[in-house]
């Protein structure tokens, strides 16, 4: 098992973070999402916290260095180059808090990773603040930190290679290829899976924190509106294929920012 | 609006995520947390989400997700 932990600080509120939580995707910094569906979402009668179950599709390839471990036929033939991502959120406003916690459904074998964030508003100290402390304009003094940890855990070799799709009987585990990799055990191959899935995540985790504040820019300057509008124009410039001019505005009022990009 | 994983279902899953942002950013997040206003939109949503989720194999996926990590209300609060 591998663990990435991470925290980050944004400086809008947290009334206005957590809305742009649930309006992030698209944005331009996600294009690798497809598609967003809320599949189940209720307020708990009791304890009033507001509980979301989504799904998002996600491009993604299996990481080439993954598939080099993995028996012929699986991973590559088969891999669409999309995954399913299910995500849940606890959001709680008056304790000022969000949990959200995003799985991946297929493979879970080779490798699952699981994200959780702890969004909470700040100062965490103190009694519960006003509700009138919950505008959601521009409290430029309020900041919401968010905790990021990020799971990795390969079950490979432990035959539940496949997670489900094992079940359904499709694949046989089979030995791992033949060569280099025949002189890692099988730990050694799921610190390996492990290790892969880390260090993509360091640069998703980069991504995500980018999107999310693009999105809390559009919230700031133009509302929700505002926010729907930006949408409209990355989702042409998905279709145009080309950078559009989001990022020219983007990088120069935020080149430090930017430079992973 | 980010699109729905059924292109037929996109009109309604708009109608609800406008419905939805409003009443997340105008009462929910405002304290009034017992209104439940875009219920009926999102049973249709939900409803035109089913045949593809079914086709997908995503329910069985989740159901499967579900089974391996129960959290409740009641457990987070024994956690923290």
């Amino acid at each position: 098992m591998k663990f990435f932990e991470n925290i980050y600080t944004y400086d809008y509120s947290f009334p206005a973070v957590s809305l742009a939580y649930f309006l992030r995707y698209p944005n331009p910094y996600s294009r690798h999402v497809l598609t967003t569906d809320v599949i189940d979402r209720y307020v708990d009668p009791n304890t009033h916290r507001l509980h979301t179950t989504r799904i998002h599709l996600k491009k993604s390839k299996v990481p080439s260095g993954i598939l080099k471990l993995l028996p012929k036929g699986i991973g590559g033939s088969d891999s669409s180059g999309q995954s399913y991502i299910l995500e849940t959120t606890i959001v709680d406003v008056k304790e000022g808090w969000m949990e959200s916690e995003s799985r991946n459904m297929e493979w879970t074998g080779i490798l699952s990773v699981v994200e959780k964030q702890h969004y909470q508003r700040q100062p965490m100290e103190g009694a519960l603040q006003k509700l009138e402390g919950l505008s959601l304009d521009d409290k430029r003094n309020e900041q919401t930190t968010v905790k990021t940890t990020v799971t990795f855990r390969s079950r490979f070799g432990q035959g539940k290679l496949l997670g489900r799709r094992k079940t359904e009987g499709e694949y046989e585990e089979e030995a791992p290829k033949r060569g280099f990799f025949t002189s890692l055990s099988t730990a050694g191959i799921q610190r390996t899976i492990e290790l892969i899935g880390l260090n993509r995540t360091r640069d998703a985790i980069l991504k995500s924190k980018q999107g999310m504040n693009v999105v809390l820019e559009r919230l700031r300057s133009g509302g929700i509106v505002g926010v729907l509008e930006g949408m409209r124009e990355d989702r042409e410039a998905i279709v145009l294929g080309g950078e559009g001019p989001w990022k020219r505005v983007w990088m120069r009022g935020h080149a430090s920012d930017d430079e992973n990009n | 609006m980010a699109a729905s994983i059924a292109p037929e279902c996109n009109d309604i899953k708009e109608k609800y995520d406008t419905c939805f942002l409003k009443w997340y950013s105008e009462k929910y997040l405002r304290g009034n947390t017992t209104s439940n206003e875009c219920e009926d939109l999102f049973a249709k949503y939900k409803t035109c989400l089913t045949k593809t989720l079914k086709e997908r194999g995503i329910d069985n996926m989740l159901e499967e997700a579900r089974k391996s990590t129960p959290e409740t209300d009641a457990e987070y609060n024994r956690r923290t």
